[in-house]
């Protein structure tokens, strides 16, 4: 079990900085998800971490120790690799055998070693084969396996999911985190895939321009992003600019929209007079015979829902509906907002 | 591709093979003549030529003399050749760059221009005229082919492989000879062929270079040739093209043409 504390990491590439001032920890077993677009920093600090890359500053520690000064071979990192990076002249024993082999490991631990390692993965019997001739699941099993073989201090694993198709990728993502669970391996995962971060980690960092935008469990961060960054990677999301009325209990607002008046949750300290951005999810819209009036921009049917955008005092509002609801572009309708499903965001709107 | 386009095709390809075998097919067919001048299509057949060939001690001298200096060429400069690859893969920027340049240097000059300084630096650090030197010279005109194979090869590698390689604990010298040598030994052996036959049939820096008393084929044969006008130059030729292909068999046995 791994502890691994990240602070103040700098990188930049050229004087174009990757990485600003990056903050992370991890507990113990703990699968903690770096979310954000390409170019945000998130496999750059991967790469820091695995060795393949040396921060300007800051430092990672592990169990208390800095790892800097820790040659890449000797951290025991089981790294996952986007394109697999599988040998290609070796078969899928050899492959997986590879870690075990370079720690001049008897030759029966390993043969041993490596079955157990095949069979959790569920490659049992394809061990004579080369990668080539295998498909990119099984490619990517191969790849976890051989990462998992030497029984490393940490599992990081960039963009594992990227070249798979869907189904795959919810059958390899359910399998890691299986194994990763099972084995009590602390994590580090980056992906751009929301749903793939949601799904699979105690924790999920999202990255924005080589920093932490936020960092906290998946629930927190869908349900109290600190920003529309954030609400927007996360799931689909409106932001209102909405102006703070009063303050009721440390995290109960009354904000104004236009002529209308709502009591909402959100960040803690925010003041009264101050306008900020109020995050508001698509299923918080109801349509009823009163509330804000609204008019409707779009509606679109999906089969099980019907989606769209009205106009509310001069802002779009993204909504999701029954399909059988009566909504009609044009038409002027009253809206009723979920404070459930709203976050009054610290980030301050004009 | 259309049927006319396929044909025209077959046509241009037929005409490059015809262009480039035809002289092999006449020299091998003129040393096989039993007739007493190299001429095309041969009189009769004979092997008498290859006889005298193999039979004539200054050609043989110079045969053993090429193939040894072939043979110590290719062996330094693979071996040099995969360092500076691997030096250049390495570097990056202005280093790089320049890397490449100083290797590619013997490539881009006339081959004479390097001849003449070479044979200066020679005499100057007492190996003018010695089969060390000749050695030397060898070497340097033929790295840039052994260099230019290899790093192409090194190019198509996947950096991952040398990070998996080493997040699994590997040093660097198991990572290449576990990972990298494996997957550009193609680009290595193609290297060392063409740094065999560079030097094989090298004639402008043999001649200016050549030790005292020794002397190359490709030297033998112009002398003989100078002298004689018999088919014993074209079996010599002959046996040359015999030993590339036996050499071109024995790598595609041991790793595969199409792995280069």
């Amino acid at each position: 079990m791994t502890e691994v504390r990240i602070a103040g990491l700098r990188k930049s590439f050229g004087g174009q900085p990757a990485l600003v001032d990056v903050a992370l920890e991890a507990a113990p077993g703990e699968m903690i998800t770096l979310l954000g677009p390409s170019g945000c920093g998130k496999t750059t600090t991967l790469r820091c971490v695995a060795g393949f890359l040396a921060p300007d500053g800051g430092d990672i520690l592990v169990d208390g120790r800095s790892i800097l000064d820790v040659p890449l071979r000797r951290r025991d990192f089981g790294v996952v690799f986007q394109n697999y990076a599988l040998f290609p002249h070796m078969t899928v024993t050899q492959n997986v055998a590879y870690g075990l082999r370079v720690r001049r490991i008897g030759a029966a631990e390993i043969a041993s070693r490596v079955a157990a390692s095949l069979a959790e993965v569920g490659l049992t019997g394809l061990g004579d084969r080369l990668p080539r001739t295998l498909s990119g699941g099984q490619q990517q099993r191969v790849a976890l396996a051989r990462a998992l073989v030497i029984h490393p201090r940490l599992l990081l694993l960039d963009e594992p999911l990227a070249n798979l198709d869907a189904q795959l990728r919810q059958e390899m993502r359910a399998l890691i985190r299986a194994v990763q669970r099972r084995q009590g391996i602390t994590a580090f995962y980056v992906t751009h895939d929301q749903a793939e971060a949601m799904a699979s980690s105690d924790r999920v960092a999202v990255m924005e321009r080589g920093r932490v935008a936020q960092f906290a469990t998946p629930r927190e961060i869908y349900q109290r992003p600190v920003s529309r960054y954030v609400a927007a990677f996360t799931g689909e999301a409106s932001a209102l600019a909405v102006t703070l009325r009063a303050a009721h209990a440390p995290d109960r607002y009354t904000v104004g929209l236009g002529d209308a008046q709502m009591e909402v949750p959100g960040a803690a300290g925010l003041s009264p007079g101050s306008r900020h951005f109020l995050m508001v999810r698509p299923q918080a819209v109801t349509f009823g015979p009163s509330g804000i009036p609204a008019t409707v921009r779009e509606v679109a049917f999906f089969g099980a829902t019907q989606q769209g955008e009205v106009e509310l005092a001069g802002q779009a509002l993204r909504f999701v509906t029954d399909p059988n609801e009566r909504v009609v572009a044009g038409e002027t309708v009253h809206v009723t907002l979920d404070p459930a499903h709203a976050w009054l965001m610290p980030e301050a709107a004009a | 591709m259309t049927v006319p386009l396929r044909l025209g095709a077959g046509f241009v390809l037929a005409l490059i093979y015809g262009f480039i075998l035809l002289p092999l097919v006449v020299v091998i067919a003129s040393s096989l003549t039993a007739g007493e001048l190299m001429q095309f299509p041969p009189q009769g057949l004979s092997l008498r030529w290859f006889a005298r060939f193999f039979a004539d001690e200054a050609l043989m001298q110079a045969l053993v003399l090429s193939l040894r200096v072939a043979a110590v060429t290719t062996v330094a400069v693979t071996v040099i050749g995969t360092m500076a690859a691997l030096a250049h893969r390495a570097l990056s920027g202005w280093a790089r760059q320049w890397l490449r340049t100083g290797l590619l240097l013997p490539l881009l000059l006339p081959e004479l221009l390097t001849s003449i300084g070479l044979l200066f630096f020679l005499y100057r650090i007492g190996l003018g005229k010695t089969l060390i030197g000749l050695q030397i010279a060898h070497a340097v005109v033929t790295l840039p082919f052994a260099f230019v194979s290899i790093a192409a090869a090194l190019d198509q590698l996947d950096p991952a492989l040398e990070d998996a390689s080493n997040s699994l604990g590997a040093s660097g010298w198991d990572t290449f000879r576990h990972i990298v040598l494996p997957l550009v030994r193609g680009g290595i052996v193609t290297g060392a062929l063409f740094a065999f036959v560079t030097s094989f049939d090298m004639f402008t820096v043999s001649f200016l270079l050549k030790p005292i008393g020794g002397n190359t084929l490709p030297l033998a044969l112009f002398d003989y040739l100078s002298y004689d006008y018999d088919p014993t130059a074209a079996a010599a030729a002959a046996v040359s093209v015999v030993l590339a292909i036996a050499g071109v068999v024995v790598i595609e046995k041991l790793v595969g043409l199409r792995n280069l």
